[in-house]
């Protein structure tokens, strides 16, 4: 193979795996719609189907393989330059002292060849990406070198092969944490979405077997209610042994080493994940307590990250899958030193707690009352809207807003009750609207906008005192230097100190 | 709070939204006519398709003579040299401040509508958002794209 002894300087092919790992990542991105295809095809009877997935699965090898073909890249003069594109050619050049960050990565199919993943990101507000998806280990060094800036060129970006300057701190994440992480995992719903589309598949199959007649025959009390109980909790703690799995999978071996200027996230059993985040692209902070997490006193930790998307294109980056709610602060002090995490804010004024009743249970009492006439379901069903109620009450309390010199803190709840953490030079836009209701109530909504991926993210609270919004405009507005008073006014006992998670009382 | 003055948007803007809106607002007379189409004109079926004529009718005099003067009355921009604050909402009134520091560009754009009244939109991007100044005098437009584009190179420099 003459192609492997190719000067780096001149335009080389990347493995021929690469054009497997396309021909994945494409099946991996248009995962709905296929399901969506075979569940139509199914249930056709006239469809050939197996024709239709050989062709399908032929006609991806075929796109990958003319991926592969058509991308080439050379390193000439401290500049990456990769051509791309069947019809349309692309080309993407990279030079070296733009280059921040060079990830070298390898999931499954790589290792199974020895080979590499190479993810390079270049600084600044419009910063580009380039992948190389399959390439030796050497060769990945050598682009690392060749690309890093002079100061970085005798360090090494993988720990595998030279040991490079001691780091400053590593977080792992202790098994027993894992496992309570995995066990409380909110993929739950993405879960049960995979596990309904399957079963939906499976379902005429089932129906016509006869351990499926045995089943209906054998279970006590014949109504069909207990028999779809029992199918929903078989679902459920499937769909909960899924989530569990994929949870413990992706965040095993977790690592957070936190450097001199960057921090360095790896995680992962199989597929092992790696993401490099400099500091100067963190745009904010937040803590999310999910539903069954929060009551045992655990969180986890996310950053938002600008310039570097995942496949979803967000730049939300989990700094740390699981960590007991005492000990976030301890934590972001030694990860993020430079934001400011305790100050005293505000928490809702009680008249917006009927408008967060009224919108968490409107809807849910509606149906539920549409339900229950039309298809004489049993009372218990109205536990529903009282739950909804809950919910509501539950957000009502979550929500608050902080604000001190030049940052700003938001808590609210969706299902989960999170906390964000965002320094107000990192604020892309600060909107606050009110509805007429609001306007009516002297209420408004505020939400806070920052960058993440190549997109952006916001944070927002709703229904907080009109007052307090323009509390809000004037701490964004507030010209350096200058000391206008901004703190509330401390009139009532709306005043809390956020986040709180010290004391006990939350 | 703020001594920049907010401006309004030229009364021209008006004009524009709501010949815009009489056009792009027939389309919606396309859902009583389909209906009429599949399920036909008898009994029951023309009830509901005059009933649904009737309400698309009022909401569409409604987009044309009523809304557009709305829309402009709630209008205001004002820019300086730290920050762009618009407001704007009939109903649901949002207020948006962007430092300009955040300002990643900022372009104006002319569709056919907008040039026959000489008016132009100024577009501002963050890395997170994007907002739009609607129907600025085509002169004006200009002139706040490079007034912004100017505060935001020298925002750059003291961040």
């Amino acid at each position: 193979m003459h192609v492997w002894l190719k000067k780096m300087f001149e335009f080389q092919r990347q493995h021929p795996v690469a054009a497997v790992s396309r021909a994945l990542s494409l099946i991996r991105g248009n995962l709905i719609t296929i399901i969506v295809f075979l569940v139509v095809g199914a249930r056709s009877e006239s469809f050939p189907f197996l024709w239709w997935i050989g062709g399908g699965f032929a006609f991806l090898l075929i796109v990958g393989v003319a991926n592969w073909w058509r991308f080439l890249f050379k390193v000439e003069n401290g500049e990456l330059h990769i051509k791309s594109g069947v019809f349309v050619r692309k080309n993407l050049y990279l030079s070296k002292d733009r280059v921040q960050v060079i990830d070298i990565t390898s999931g499954v199919l790589q290792r199974m060849f020895g080979l590499v993943r190479v993810d390079i990101q270049t600084a600044g507000s419009t910063s580009r990406e380039a992948a190389i998806d399959a390439i030796t280990i050497q060769k990945a060094q050598e682009i690392n070198r060749l690309l890093r800036a002079d100061e970085y060129a005798d360090e090494s970006e993988d720990q595998q092969f030279k040991p490079e300057e001691k780091p400053h701190k590593e977080f792992k994440l202790p098994a027993k944490e894992l496992l309570i992480a995995a066990s409380t995992s909110g993929s739950f719903g993405i879960a049960l979405s995979i596990l309904a589309t399957v079963f939906s598949q499976i379902e005429p199959l089932i129906s016509e077997s006869e351990l499926f007649e045995y089943l209906f025959e054998t279970l006590p009390s014949q109504t069909d209610f207990i028999f779809f109980l029992t199918v929903i909790v078989i679902f459920v703690v499937f769909a909960w042994l899924l989530s569990f799995f994929s949870t413990l999978f992706s965040y095993g071996n977790f690592n957070l080493t936190v450097k001199e200027n960057e921090m360095v996230i790896t995680r992962g059993v199989f597929e092992k994940k790696r993401v490099t985040v400099p500091y100067n692209r963190i745009q904010a902070i937040h803590v999310a307590e999910g539903m069954i997490r929060q009551p045992l006193g655990y969180a986890s930790v996310h950053l938002e990250s600008a310039g570097y998307g995942d496949e979803a294109g967000t730049g939300s980056i989990v700094l740390f899958p699981l960590v007991k709610k005492s000990e976030v602060l301890s934590l972001l002090d030694e990860v993020v030193p430079s934001y400011q995490k305790e100050m005293s804010g505000l928490a809702l004024p009680k008249r917006s707690l009927r408008r967060y009743l009224f919108r968490s249970t409107f809807l849910v009492t509606a149906a539920t009352a549409v339900l229950y006439f039309w298809l004489e379901l049993n009372n218990w069903i109205w536990i529903i809207p009282l739950l909804a109620l809950f919910w509501g009450w539950l957000k009502y309390r979550a929500a608050a807003v902080a604000w001190a010199k030049g940052a700003f803190i938001f808590r609210s709840r969706t299902l989960s009750k999170s906390t964000a953490f965002i320094n107000r030079n990192r604020v892309q836009n600060l909107t606050i609207s009110q509805s007429p209701f609001q306007r009516w109530r002297k209420l408004c909504t505020a939400e806070i906008y920052v960058a993440s991926g190549d997109r952006g993210k916001s944070f927002s609270v709703r229904d907080i005192e009109a007052e307090t919004g323009i509390w809000l405009l004037n701490e964004m507005q507030r010209r350096k230097g200058s000391e206008t008073k901004s703190e509330p006014l401390e009139k009532d006992d709306r005043i809390i100190e956020l986040p709180g998670w010290n004391q006990a009382a939350n | 709070m703020k001594n920049t003055p907010f401006h309004k948007l030229p009364p021209r803007a008006i004009r524009v939204w709501q010949l815009g809106s009489s056009i792009g607002n027939l389309f919606f007379f396309g859902i009583p006519a389909v209906y009429a189409a599949v399920f036909g004109m008898e009994s029951f079926h023309f009830w509901i398709v005059v009933t649904s004529s009737v309400i698309i009718a009022l909401i569409w005099v409604f987009s044309v003579a009523v809304l557009p003067y709305l829309s402009w009355k709630n209008w205001r921009y004002a820019v300086d040299a730290k920050e762009i604050d618009l407001k704007r909402g009939v109903l649901i009134k949002n207020r948006t401040l962007i430092p300009l520091s955040r300002v990643q560009h900022v372009d104006t754009r002319q569709g056919p509508l907008l040039r026959w009244y000489n008016l132009a939109s100024v577009t501002i991007s963050t890395a997170a958002t994007t907002h739009e100044i609607p129907a600025l005098d085509e002169v004006i437009a200009d002139r706040v794209r490079d007034q912004i584009s100017k505060y935001a190179r020298l925002a750059e420099e003291d961040v």
